[in-house]
């Protein structure tokens, strides 16, 4: 990275957009796939016909259209969604705390959305209505709390110590959000297949109710995008730069509970796609935290939206968990980030 | 390159010594045909630019690192044949940058020193109580043996460490570097407990960073360039404008501290007659 | 230095220390025990004692501590003999073993890797022997009993957490967060495996993931015991070797240790001890981690506190055990959430006191 952040970049700009371009067709293709593959009686080509008519202006009120409106169109959306929301969350964690491996799962952020979420229906709070606003409260106390611990001194400086504390206070928080379920057995029919991560059985409403939050997230990072970038070459340059580190900072706490908690509301807490987007989005285009951010977009929806996919089909006609395939995909690319060299500069 | 040195007469009195000595990191050769002998019963110090293979021979010595050719050996018998526990009763390496659970006092840590003369059940003998008191006493720490080494300063702690050493009772100890981070008056306190070590017997080896405190505590002095030895022998007659050069590639004067007769070096400065350190020196 | 022994000088123990001597003064045989760490020891033994009588005594239904131990053996009222010994017997001797194998492993692995947060749940060994269990319980296994398949799962994660990390020490915290990868991939392994198997299957192997010691199996308690007796033998004759281990590895092979070796025979004891305890009580990772702390804060640091350990990880399962039943009755909280809720903040104080290092 030189001085001047506007040509930081690391790969030339045309190759940056033609991934971009490229990455947007495969989630295209990925969600034309969710409109076609899963539960329900309507198979594939059914619901390849039924689509091309809907597309052709011939729509009509049968069996099949139902399905793939009612349950595949909301279940596409939320998966785009919370795909991009998460990486968007983790590449801004990553940049803010200067460290590759900071994840909104792995760091406590998902689990202290859960936890709210938790409390809140215990506590005897209608689940649908408040559930959003509550995880972006709790994912906004995770946050903080990350920042915290990523600013103790001897600690924070050490990426993977930040993650080894993060993983325990993830822990602790599922234990804590198990404990609400083991007392409390309303809570737990509500909450129980929602705490394992899954897109299943989501209605319209609840992908419109996402939508403030997730607009207001996409307006703090338009606008913090620049100064983020000045600050990966350290606070006192960003400084020396004439922006705020601390506004900055405060900033992406923000943006990053929004995101995090508006995903965790209607997915559950879905870890490492925060870690794998925004690692393959700087494979493909460079450490510039503004491209980073462009790609992880397209990159964090393929990979969510894929996973749903295929969880709809290894075991049919029951599903799988989405969190196991995300983990299963996410740990490698941990293990392959903790092992690369540039671990410590990012 | 051809600094002209006699092959000292040593090899039919050191203790300690090293033939064809191979050593490499993966494919890269760090020491190459490297033949060595230190002088019994005095302190060499071995010196050279960083990365020229100096700690790595020191580890080599003490069988940290095995050689891909060659062999040492430690009063004429090849190390490989030691078993562990008796190497570590004939020869003691201090390692850099060494660390010690936390709370541990000196006189706790210099009883490690004991474990080569122990075993399970002979954990603790009166020998074992005289000779951590006599390592204490040598490194003049009976007043803060049992102050925990956190609470020490830089040069009491090094001292403790040298004290767990001594307390191996081998006649050969090896030192890699054990002055780093010690500011002068620090420095001193260890050097002068190595001089009395020497002048009780041991063999001391070490391996220092600065050519004017190895011109001034050691007997021998031994230089290395790019795995090799360049130079052995006294400091007062080894060490030359033309040697520093060779070695660091900067200009000095040299002078000789009237006090001691060591060679002093003055007035050093980057050398701009020659193309890069290393290359011709006629 | 010869003249020292001729001395006619009593052999001082140093200070802190007992000099116990075996045999004639001349032959010089002598063990010395660190008057701390016995004095922890016995300690802890103490209130692990105190903890096994309440936690035969208290539950759904109490009875007076006498009355217990008269029941342990067979006497007394019919019902207190029924409660202690097919109820509550089993499930404290599966508290006493799977707690202190847990935390003498965990004390292992911390020496042998020359850090306090590398305990086998960190590294992700509990996840795979989780797994394999689990494999196992659903019929997977090739038909072997699942406390074995445990010990294939741990040496399996171990050896991919550690190829993957190239090494231990060396490589800093990479091995920890390489353990944190994998643990979390063998978890995925046995949800996957949960969610794919009949719903009765599921049940039957649901206690091996939350960490329970409800209905313990008795050749999983047998082989945890062996297991547990081997351990303890094999800590006892590295223990010296280990003090040195805990020094950088120049300062220990100066000193005559084999530390490859040494760190070969404490990891395999770890890994050893780690899955038969996961074969009992399931993944309880934490205890591993606060057993060995509580012993070193109370013993000394002249040695490796592996008895202290092993006495400090069984009480705090039983009491957390105890706790989970007792506290909440009759809603009965598995022993793993409860370490995991009282051992995380301690995790966490570890970790992030500023400008502390993390030796052991």
């Amino acid at each position: 990275m030189n001085g001047r952040p506007r040509i930081a970049a690391g790969a030339p700009q045309r190759r940056v957009r033609l991934w971009f371009a490229l990455l947007c067709a495969a989630t295209l293709l990925v969600c034309v796939a969710s409109l076609l593959f899963g539960a329900g009686a309507i198979g594939p080509l059914d619901s390849l016909d039924t689509l091309i008519r809907a597309l052709s202006g011939h729509t009509s009120d049968d069996n099949a259209w139902f399905t793939i409106e009612s349950l595949r169109a909301p279940r596409t959306a939320i998966g785009v969604l919370v795909g991009a929301a998460l990486a968007v969350a983790g590449a801004l964690l990553q940049a803010v705390t200067r460290n590759p491996l900071a994840e909104p799962g792995l760091l406590g952020v998902s689990g202290g959305a859960t936890f709210a979420v938790a409390i809140a229906i215990a506590l005897g709070a209608d689940a649908a209505s408040l559930r959003v606003p509550v995880a972006q409260f709790g994912a906004l106390a995770g946050c903080v709390a990350v920042l915290a611990a990523s600013r103790v001194r001897g600690a924070g400086d050490d990426p993977v110590r930040l993650v080894l504390a993060g993983a325990v206070l993830s822990g602790l928080l599922y234990a804590l959000t198990s404990l609400i379920l083991l007392f409390d057995e309303r809570t737990a029919d509500e909450i129980r297949f929602w705490v394992v991560g899954s897109f299943a059985g989501r209605r319209p409403d609840d992908v419109i109710a996402l939508l403030p939050g997730l607009a207001v997230a996409a307006v703090v990072v338009v606008g913090i995008a620049r100064p983020l970038a000045a600050l990966a070459l350290g606070e006192h340059v960003a400084s020396g730069l004439g922006h705020r580190p601390r506004l900055v900072r405060l900033l992406v706490v923000l943006a990053v509970a929004l995101l995090v908690g508006s995903a965790t509301a209607i997915a559950g807490p879905i870890a490492f796609i925060g870690l794998v987007a925004p690692f393959v989005a700087r494979g493909l285009a460079g450490p510039d935290v503004r491209t980073t951010l462009w790609l992880c977009l397209p990159i964090g929806a393929v990979l969510t939206l894929g996973a749903d996919v295929v969880s709809r089909l290894v075991v049919r006609p029951s599903e799988l968990p989405l969190g196991v395939l995300t983990a299963l995909i996410g740990a490698p690319v941990l293990v392959a980030v903790v092992r690369s060299r540039r671990l410590p500069t990012l | 390159m051809t600094v002209p040195f006699e092959a000292p007469p040593l090899s039919l009195t050191s203790p300690l010594q090293a033939e064809k000595l191979c050593v490499s990191y993966g494919r890269r050769p760090v020491l190459s045909e490297l033949d060595i002998a230190f002088p019994r019963e005095q302190v060499t110090a071995i010196v050279g630019p960083n990365g020229c293979g100096k700690s790595t021979l020191l580890s080599a010595l003490a069988r940290l690192h095995t050689p891909q050719a060659g062999r040492i050996t430690l009063e004429r018998r090849d190390i490989r044949s030691y078993g562990a526990r008796e190497l570590a009763r004939a020869l003691a390496l201090l390692p850099q940058n060494v660390t010690a659970p936390e709370g541990l006092t000196a006189a706790e840590l210099i009883r490690f020193g004991r474990q080569p003369h122990q075993s399970w059940l002979r954990q603790w003998s009166a020998e074992d109580a005289a000779v951590v008191d006599a390592a204490l006493a040598a490194a003049d720490l009976q007043a803060l043996a049992h102050r925990p080494l956190e609470a020490m300063s830089g040069g009491q702690r090094q001292r403790a460490w040298i004290a767990m050493a001594i307390a191996q009772q081998t006649p050969v100890l090896l030192l890699d570097e054990p002055t780093t981070a010690l500011d002068l008056g620090h420095a001193i306190e260890v050097f002068e407990l190595v001089r009395d070590l020497a002048a009780e017997g041991k063999t001391v080896v070490m391996v220092l960073h600065d050519l004017g405190n190895a011109c001034r505590y050691a007997d021998h002095l031994v230089a290395m360039r790019d795995g090799r030895v360049v130079a052995a022998g006294p400091p007062s007659e080894i060490v030359s404008r033309e040697l520093v050069r060779e070695l660091y590639g900067v200009d000095c004067t040299l002078v000789t501290d009237t006090d001691t007769g060591a060679p002093l070096l003055a007035n050093v400065r980057r050398a701009r007659d020659i193309a890069a350190p290393g290359s011709s020196i006629s | 230095m010869t003249t020292a022994s001729e001395h006619a000088r009593p052999a001082l123990a140093p200070a802190g220390s007992w000099r116990l001597p075996l045999g004639s003064a001349r032959s010089g045989r002598s063990l010395l025990l660190d008057k701390r760490a016995c004095v922890a020891n016995l300690l802890l033994a103490a209130a692990l004692w105190a903890a096994c009588v309440a936690s035969l005594c208290l539950g759904e239904v109490s009875i007076t501590p006498r009355a217990a131990i008269a029941g342990l053996f067979g006497y007394g009222d019919f019902m207190d003999v029924f409660v202690v010994q097919e109820l509550r017997w089993t499930r404290l001797l599966a508290g006493v073993l799977s707690g202190g194998a847990f935390a003498l492993a965990g004390c292992l692995m911390q020496t042998l890797a020359r850090n306090r947060l590398a305990t086998p749940g960190i590294i992700g060994l509990d996840n795979g022997a989780t797994a394999f269990a689990v494999a196992s319980v659903l019929g997977v296994g090739l038909g072997i009993a699942p406390p074995a398949m445990a010990l294939v799962g741990a040496s399996v994660a171990t050896a991919i957490a550690f190829g993957l990390a190239g090494g231990i020490g060396t490589q800093g915290y990479r091995f920890l967060v390489a353990g944190i990868g994998v643990g979390a991939a063998f978890d995925a392994i046995t949800r996957l495996m949960l969610a794919r198997s009949a719903i009765d299957a599921a049940n039957a192997a649901y206690p091996w993931t939350v960490g329970s010691l409800n209905g313990v199996g008795a050749l999983a308690l047998n082989m945890l015991a062996i297991g547990l007796v081997i351990g303890l033998i094999g800590a006892a004759a590295l223990a010296r070797a280990l003090g040195v281990v805990r020094f950088s590895e120049g300062v220990a092979q100066g000193l005559g240790i084999r530390v490859a070796h040494i760190r070969l025979g404490a990891l395999v004891l770890s890994v050893g001890l780690t899955a038969l305890a996961v074969a009992v009580a399931g993944p309880v990772g934490l205890i591993a981690l606060i057993g060995p702390e509580l012993a070193r804060h109370l013993s000394s640091r002249r040695g490796v506190p592996l008895m202290g350990a092993t006495l400090a990880g069984a009480l705090l399962m039983v009491v957390a055990d105890l706790a989970g039943r007792v506290l909440f009755s009759p809603i009965e909280i598995p022993v793993g959430l409860i370490s995991t809720v009282v051992g995380a903040p301690v995790l966490l104080w570890i970790l992030l006191r500023p400008g502390h290092k993390i030796g052991v």
